[in-house]
């Protein structure tokens, strides 16, 4: 496929208030990234974005399917069901979509695969919840009812949030995430490793290959200093939180770094419960960091 | 597939090519693939090695190769490359033709496994992949338990059935596009 064509804007909607988005949970919404999805969805009411799930949404392949036009076909079909903007919390979800829309641009491969579809595609805008949220802080700043503030976070885009190129920021050094720190008044830590990837993909067929790159981005956190490291995808999510305790017995180091999805650290920041933003299913306990939070600010 | 050689074949090429792009002929063997992939230390042949053995046809060599199961499709090679290949789909493309050939280094590929639920019920469910996966791969169960015992006093695994409304259009994309 080639990289021809800009992403589909065709179908800029609204971006003040009250916004209306479609939204993809994306498999994992329903087991192992409960909170990614409870999160999501109570940091976008507490910025006034209403959600519509996709009515039949499918899998998206994540990097499991190696025919590259099946995958197409797979996000397509999610796109052709909305049209409005289409939200999602997962960087896999979003990378795949986002390629899709892609190489929907060629007339070719847009005709190949409507002719799979029961609903034909005709463009898409595809986000994901940074895009949203960012969006929204930048224009109501006040929404910050509790500043983070000294909070030293790591900024982990893993692979996929910026790839392939064309997306929300540059592949190579993304800085949009840092921004989004900064509105919560909390400090990006220099974090090398930001877009090296988790290895999760791997981890079921090849655990050992994909738990030495997991240690290395859990290592070069702890060296930067980081209280806690934020994600934006539930693989990444899954291999630095789930497997934090087990990486540590293994290698023989402490690390305790609480791993947050970035809607659970945007809705500590907007004043929102742990029970909203499913804080109790992290692995890595973040009483900590809410506690250090909390005490600055009496 | 035609001979050319005792081991080579030019049929391989070609089919990587129609898999991942012809961009793939125009490799200049600089090694930016290699230098940028997480999991290269850690794989017998690098990524540039793999690129050769297509180019130069020695379909043997790239299937007997272990490196194209340790890519985790990050695309750090994708957005670097400066002739405009896609090393990623590279690697999915000699995975694919392992599968095509019940070649694949494991009893049971995991993409496999993964696909076929993507294929019949739309959704998966990772509770049933990794069952599958561990029914065919005993040494991954261990792994599988202690991830269970993280997720499931979290509520974090569900046993819902996953299944879209409708499968039957699913079913046209694989069978449609798969042979297109």
């Amino acid at each position: 496929m080639t990289e021809q064509g800009t992403e589909q804007d065709t179908k800029e909607q609204d971006q003040s208030r009250g916004m209306r988005l479609a939204y993809y949970p994306g498999c994992v919404s329903k087991s192992t990234g409960k909170e990614m999805d409870l999160s999501t969805r109570a940091v976008c009411s507490a910025l006034d974005i209403a959600l519509e799930e996709l009515e039949d949404w499918n899998c998206c392949g994540a990097t499991h399917v190696a025919n590259d036009l099946i995958s197409v076909g797979l996000a397509a079909r999610n796109m052709a069901q909305t049209d409005l903007p289409i939200m999602t919390p997962c960087a896999i979800c979003y990378s795949n979509l986002r390629s899709a829309a892609r190489c929907m641009d060629e007339p070719t491969v847009r005709a190949k695969v409507n002719a799979a579809l029961t609903k034909k595609y005709s463009g898409a805008q595809v986000k994901h919840v940074l895009d949203v949220v960012i969006d929204a802080l930048s224009k109501d700043p006040d929404k910050v009812a509790v500043p983070l503030t000294g909070l030293k976070v790591a900024p982990y885009y893993g692979c996929l949030m910026t790839r392939p190129r064309g997306g929300i920021d540059s592949p190579e050094y993304p800085t949009i995430l840092e921004k989004l720190i900064r509105y919560l008044k909390a400090d990006p830590v220099n974090f090398r490793l930001k877009t090296f990837c988790c290895g999760g993909p791997i981890f079921t067929t090849e655990q050992q290959a994909a738990e030495d790159v997991a240690y290395q981005i859990l290592s070069e956190a702890k060296k930067a200093g980081a209280e806690v490291i934020v994600t934006l995808c539930p693989l990444c999510h899954l291999m630095l939180d789930a497997k934090q305790k087990s990486l540590e017995t293994k290698r023989g180091e402490t690390f305790g770094i609480p791993v947050l999805y970035v809607t659970q650290l945007v809705g500590i920041a907007l004043g929102l419960g742990p029970d909203e933003l499913g804080l109790n299913m992290n692995s890595v306990s973040p009483v900590p960091i809410i506690d250090k939070v909390y005490e600055s600010m009496t | 597939m035609a001979e050319i050689g005792k081991d080579k074949d030019a049929g391989f090429l070609k089919e990587v090519v129609r898999l991942a792009g012809p961009e793939v002929r125009t490799c200049i063997q600089c090694g930016t693939c290699s230098a940028s992939c997480p999991t290269a230390s850690l794989m017998d042949k690098k990524p540039r090695q793999i690129i050769k053995m297509v180019l130069e046809c020695r379909k043997d060599e790239a299937l007997s190769a272990k490196s194209p199961w340790f890519c985790t499709s990050c695309q750090a090679c994708v957005v670097r490359c400066p002739r405009g290949i896609n090393p990623r789909a590279v690697m999915s493309a000699v995975r694919e033709i392992c599968e095509h050939e019940g070649r694949v280094p494991k009893d049971l590929s995991y993409d496999e496994i993964f696909q076929r639920q993507v294929r019949e019920n739309g959704r998966v469910s990772e509770l049933q992949i990794s069952g599958e996966y561990a029914l065919a791969n005993p040494k991954s169960t261990v792994q599988a338990m202690e991830l269970g015992l993280e997720m499931v006093p979290r509520r974090k695994i569900s046993l819902e059935r996953v299944k879209v409304k409708r499968p039957e259009e699913i079913e046209r994309i694989f069978e449609e596009l798969g042979k297109a």
